[in-house]
Order: structure tokens, then C-alpha cells, then sequence
């Protein structure tokens, strides 16, 4: 060989042996830019246009219905004392009150001593959807359209694309079919899109009586009895030539595929055995959707799962209702924490959990009275963009709080850059120039 | 001038015969034909309800239920993946009584046969020779390739979800 050629060829191998170990799955040559804080997070949209006079101000009755009771109705989430009369946010006992007898708190320290919350951030939207795409987004997602995909990329996206994670390491579980929910985990932009979404399910329908009735037959099969169908599927497609572009859903590998499926038919058995863990209190839709992502969690461990509730919004008619509501949504956002730490091993210590609304109320009610003769709060002025913000986890400060009711620290756009300052691909997501201008990572404001 | 009646008559008559010439028949040799699909005209993708009511049609023989197809469609759409959502929705199809199959012997036995019927039934066209003779080998050499997993590959490829 010819000194020449031998240089070469040596420069090359060297070359190729450097970059081999950085090239990801998405074909990105190198890994995450910053060190990640944490290997897995969780995020809780909570959970339908929350008012911030009853969660953090907890001020309960004081500032919604002219009756002097104060108090804290989310005990698992945040440090104080919980109402001691009027009680009406509970579960209701045989023969007693609606909501008069309180759910037992489950965590025996508080979310907020375990972490740091935000008291006084900003929703850029005070309505649901708007506010559920900024959370997924990072962008204010000005004059983005219902019933169609976000217009910016997700924070799945981000996370698939830069940190070269898996479909299946990235899940989004919702609570409805309804308005533009089942579309929020993959927008439609160019440079992102489909093929870097993560994976969804509207657990109510997917695990309930339709998904059920549908879908609970499915015939056992093994990876090699799928081996021949994904063959031949694989030369069907290839010979459609289908672009990627033309794409109407995410895409796991048939691998994927096959193991979901697996998992699928295990839930569908042990639900109609009851045999899956749900909160001690799941009277609702949410509770059920944070018991789904529980099980999700606990057999795909991935890197990011995003959970929806909505439960709270009934306080557009029923503040007892909402009342309760909020208290379920404490209740199954602390034993969603609690399983992690005590049931999922790979994850304990190593999660990270955010909790954020994506909207708040009303600072004045609606003509609308409940049972309660107490009035009903719809979102729609400057009191729903007040919202809060809570985190907990590896590398998170303890017991600290951040901001308060005269100095709003924090934009819900700052969720996306968070979670990915959390999992390593911070400057890629904030450089991709997709975000909201004002955001930066919670991290960066403490 | 008077003319006979019988004249006046036939001169009123002569246009009626003249207009009653007998007419050409024009017979082009035109035959009856199926009109088949081409996969690159296939451009529109079937909304969840239409692939659920095709494919179904398609299994059974016979119409789904408006209530079981709304049912169906509500699933599907609660499931990120729809290819994971499809292959479920087979999954439980074939595993209920009432399906229309062929049977293994005949796929086995008259393999270009069942190919093309899997084509015309699927795809609504006829396969290419690549394509069939791709398929041939494939079944002849590989015995864990069922009737079954032929149709759930077929129903749950991208052509399928076009017209």
C-alpha cells in the first residue's frame, strides 16, 4: 500500500470510528448538548382551567363566594392547611353531604417541599386548547386552528429528533377524542412532523368500554408469527412508495408495534379482571387517564410522558363540582408520584414530574349557581393567565418558591425548553427557533 | 281541378313512407371489461370510517352496524399509531366467527390464483408481474406465511389506505 493511500485510509477509519458511536437513530451526528438532569419526565397537564384563588392562594371560598373560609384543597401537591369548614371538595359518604368527607392525603411530603414551585407564572391563552398546545409547543401558538395539528413542533418532536429517542420512549396520554387532542402529539411542520411524534391514546376510550368491545378479542401473536405479515407489508409499501410526507400518523417499528400490542392485550385482560392499579379515588376521567399512564410508565419506562386532565373545567357550570375536581386532580397527580417512586424502579429517583395549567379562571363568576348556591367561573379575562407551575425531581431545588402574586415569575412556553434543558437538548431546542422568544428553562429562572 | 280522393290520400301518405327508412345499426365490436385500479391513481386516503366499513365488507361479506362502526372509529381515533391501530382492529376481526377466507390448501396449491384475488380484493387492481412473482416465492418458500397474515398485511399497507 502506498504511503499516500495508507494515510488515507487510516484518516478515514479514525474519522469513522470517533462519529460512529454519536450517529442517533434520527441520523443526527451528535448527542445531547447539555448533561441531562434527569433520565425520565413526566408532565401533567392539570387540569382544565385551574383558578388560582383556589389552588396556589388557597383561599378555597374566600375570593370565588364571599364566605370566609380559606384553605388548601391540593395537599399532595402544595404545603398548607386544608379548609376546615364548608367542606364540600371530598367524595361523598352514605348518607352525608356531597364532597363532605376529604380524600386522605397520600404523600407524606408535599410536591412543593419536594421541589420548587412557580407561584405566579403566565399562561400565554386563557383558553384550553391554545394553552395545551403552548404547553406541548413552547410557542403561544398565535392563530393556530382547532381540529388540526399544532403548527410548531412538540416537545416529542424535539426530544425524537435531537436526542435521537424512540416513539416509544415519548407518550402522550389524553383524556377525550374531542376538539384537537388526539392531534397534539406530532404538529404538521415541515421540518418535524409525524415522523418524529410520540405516541397517544385517549386512555377513556382506548381502555374503556369501546376500546374494549373492539379491541380486546386481538388474537395472541408472537413477534415470528408477525415476522411474514411485516415482510410482506414492508414490500407492499415499498411498492406503494408512499412519502413521508403523506404520512396521517405517527409510526413505531414493527418491533414497537408488536410490543405495544402485547401490552395492549395484558391491559385489556387485567381490566376486565381489575387487576390494573388505579387511585384510591378514580370517580372520573382523569383519575382513570393518570392510572393508564401509570401503566405506561411502568412497562415502556420512557423518556417523556405528557398526561391531559380536564375534569376541572366543569366550573364553567358546577363550582362544587370543580372544587372536587381539583382535589381528584391533586389526588391522582400524587399517587401518579407515589407509583413511580415505590412501583417503577428504573424511574424512582430518576424522574422528573412538572405540573402546569394550562389556563386559569375568571377573576368574577358567571350568572351560574350550583346546589351550593355557589357561583360558576368561566376563562376568558386577565385572571386566566395567571397560573402556576411545579417541579420535582433530580437536580430540582427542594423546598423552594419561586415568585408571588406581585411578581410573576415564568411563561407556561417555558415548559418545552424545561423538559428539554431536563433531558439534554436544550440549545437545540431553544436554537431551532421555534419557541416562544420570552421562554427559557424554569432552571434558568431560579 | 278535382282529383280523386284515392290521390289526394297517397300525396298526403308519401312523406310518411318516405320517413320511414330503416335505420343503420352501428356495431362497434366493443366487449364488457373490469375496470382495475392503477396503484399511482391512488392519491385520496379513506377516512377512518370508510376503511372501517371497506375493510369489514371486505372480511364479513356483509355490512357493519352504524353503531359498532362509530364505536370502531371512536378506538381508532384514540390511538396515536393508526397502523398499530389497524393491525389491532384485524387482529380482533380474525379472531372472530364469520370471516371470509380462502383456504391455506388453495393459497398453497393455486398460489397465482390467490395472489391475484388478494390483489383484486385488496387493492381493487391486478398485481404487476414484479409483484406477483415476488409474492409467489414468497409463499412457496416460507410455510409460516398464512392466508391470514397475507390479508392483515394487505389490509394494514399504506396502497390500502388510498383509492
Amino acid at each position: 500500500m502506498k504511503r499516500k493511500e495508507f494515510i488515507r485510509k487510516a484518516g478515514l477509519l479514525t474519522a469513522g470510528t470517533a462519529a460512529a458511536p454519536y450517529i442517533l437513530p434520527s441520523g443526527r451526528l451528535f448527542a445531547r448538548t447539555n448533561t441531562p438532569l434527569a433520565d425520565h419526565v413526566v408532565l401533567v397537564m392539570f387540569a382544565g382551567g385551574v383558578r388560582q384563588q383556589e389552588a396556589v392562594l388557597q383561599r378555597y371560598l374566600d375570593d370565588s363566594q364571599d364566605v370566609k373560609v380559606q384553605g388548601n384543597i391540593m395537599y399532595n401537591l402544595l404545603e398548607g392547611a386544608a379548609p376546615a369548614t364548608k367542606i364540600a371538595y371530598g367524595t361523598t359518604a352514605p348518607g352525608g353531604y356531597n364532597g363532605g368527607q376529604p380524600i386522605p392525603r397520600l404523600l407524606s411530603q408535599s410536591l412543593q417541599s419536594q421541589g420548587t414551585l412557580f407561584t405566579e407564572m403566565r399562561a400565554q391563552s386563557a383558553g384550553h386548547y391554545t394553552g395545551l398546545t403552548t404547553l406541548m409547543t413552547g410557542n403561544p401558538g398565535v392563530a393556530q386552528g382547532l381540529k388540526a395539528r399544532p403548527r410548531f413542533p412538540t416537545l416529542f418532536e424535539y426530544l425524537r429528533r435531537h436526542a435521537g429517542f424512540k416513539a416509544s420512549e415519548c407518550w402522550f396520554i389524553g383524556n377525550t377524542i374531542g376538539n384537537s387532542t388526539p392531534l397534539l402529539n406530532a404538529s404538521d411542520h415541515s421540518e418535524y412532523g409525524l415522523a418524529y411524534g410520540g405516541n397517544f391514546f385517549a386512555a377513556p376510550v382506548t381502555f374503556g368500554s369501546a376500546g374494549i368491545d373492539v379491541l380486546s378479542n386481538a388474537k395472541p401473536y408472537s413477534d415470528e408469527d408477525l415476522q411474514p405479515m411485516y415482510a410482506m407489508k414492508e414490500f407492499l409499501d415499498r411498492s406503494f412508495n408512499l412519502e413521508a410526507s403523506a404520512f396521517d400518523s405517527v409510526r413505531n417499528t414493527p418491533e414497537e408495534r408488536t410490543r405495544i400490542k402485547e401490552w395492549m392485550r395484558d391491559v385489556y385482560r387485567r381490566l376486565q379482571s381489575g387487576q390494573i392499579a388505579f387511585p384510591p379515588v378514580t370517580d372520573n376521567g382523569d383519575a382513570f387517564s393518570i392510572g393508564m399512564a401509570a401503566e405506561v410508565l411502568r412497562e415502556f419506562k420512557p423518556k417523556v410522558l405528557v398526561v391531559n386532565m380536564s375534569a376541572v373545567d366543569g366550573c364553567h357550570s358546577n363550582f362544587t363540582g370543580y372544587l372536587q375536581s381539583l382535589h381528584r386532580a391533586d389526588h391522582a397527580t400524587g399517587w401518579l408520584w407515589d407509583r413511580i417512586q415505590r412501583t417503577i424502579p428504573e424511574m424512582s429517583g430518576k424522574t422528573t414530574l412538572i405540573v402546569a395549567p394550562e389556563c386559569g379562571r375568571n377573576l368574577n363568576p358567571n350568572p351560574i349557581q350550583d346546589d351550593n348556591d355557589w357561583y360558576a367561573y368561566d376563562h376568558s379575562d386577565a385572571n386566566a393567565l395567571r397560573v402556576w407551575g411545579l417541579m420535582a425531581g433530580p437536580n430540582v431545588p427542594r423546598n423552594l418558591v419561586v415568585g408571588n402574586e406581585n411578581n410573576s415569575v415564568g411563561r407556561l412556553t417555558d415548559i418545552v425548553p424545561t423538559i428539554a434543558h431536563i433531558l439534554g437538548v436544550k440549545d437545540e431546542a431553544m436554537n431551532a427557533g421555534y419557541l416562544d422568544p420570552l421562554a427559557r428553562s424554569l432552571f434558568d429562572r431560579i | 281541378m278535382n282529383m280523386p280522393s284515392s290521390v289526394k290520400l297517397s300525396l298526403l301518405l308519401l312523406p310518411l313512407l318516405a320517413a320511414c327508412t330503416e335505420k343503420e345499426t352501428l356495431r362497434y365490436g366493443l366487449q364488457d371489461q373490469v375496470v382495475y385500479e392503477d396503484k399511482t391513481q391512488k392519491t385520496k386516503r379513506k377516512s377512518e370510517s370508510e376503511y372501517i366499513s371497506i375493510l369489514y365488507t371486505n372480511l364479513y361479506q356483509q355490512p357493519i352496524t352504524p353503531n359498532q362502526l362509530y364505536k370502531t372509529q371512536q378506538v381508532v381515533q384514540s390511538i396515536g399509531d393508526r397502523t398499530l391501530a389497524w393491525e389491532m382492529l384485524l387482529s380482533n376481526y380474525f379472531n372472530k366467527p364469520g370471516i371470509q377466507m380462502p383456504a391455506e390448501t388453495f393459497m398453497r396449491a393455486e398460489t397465482d390464483s390467490f395472489i391475484n384475488m388478494a390483489y383484486r380484493r385488496y387493492y381493487l387492481r391486478r398485481p404487476g408481474e414484479a409483484e406477483r412473482a415476488w409474492f409467489r416465492n414468497f409463499i412457496r418458500n416460507r410455510s409460516d406465511a398464512t392466508v391470514e397474515m397475507v390479508f392483515t398485511a394487505f389490509a394494514a399497507s399504506d396502497e390500502y389506505a388510498f383509492y
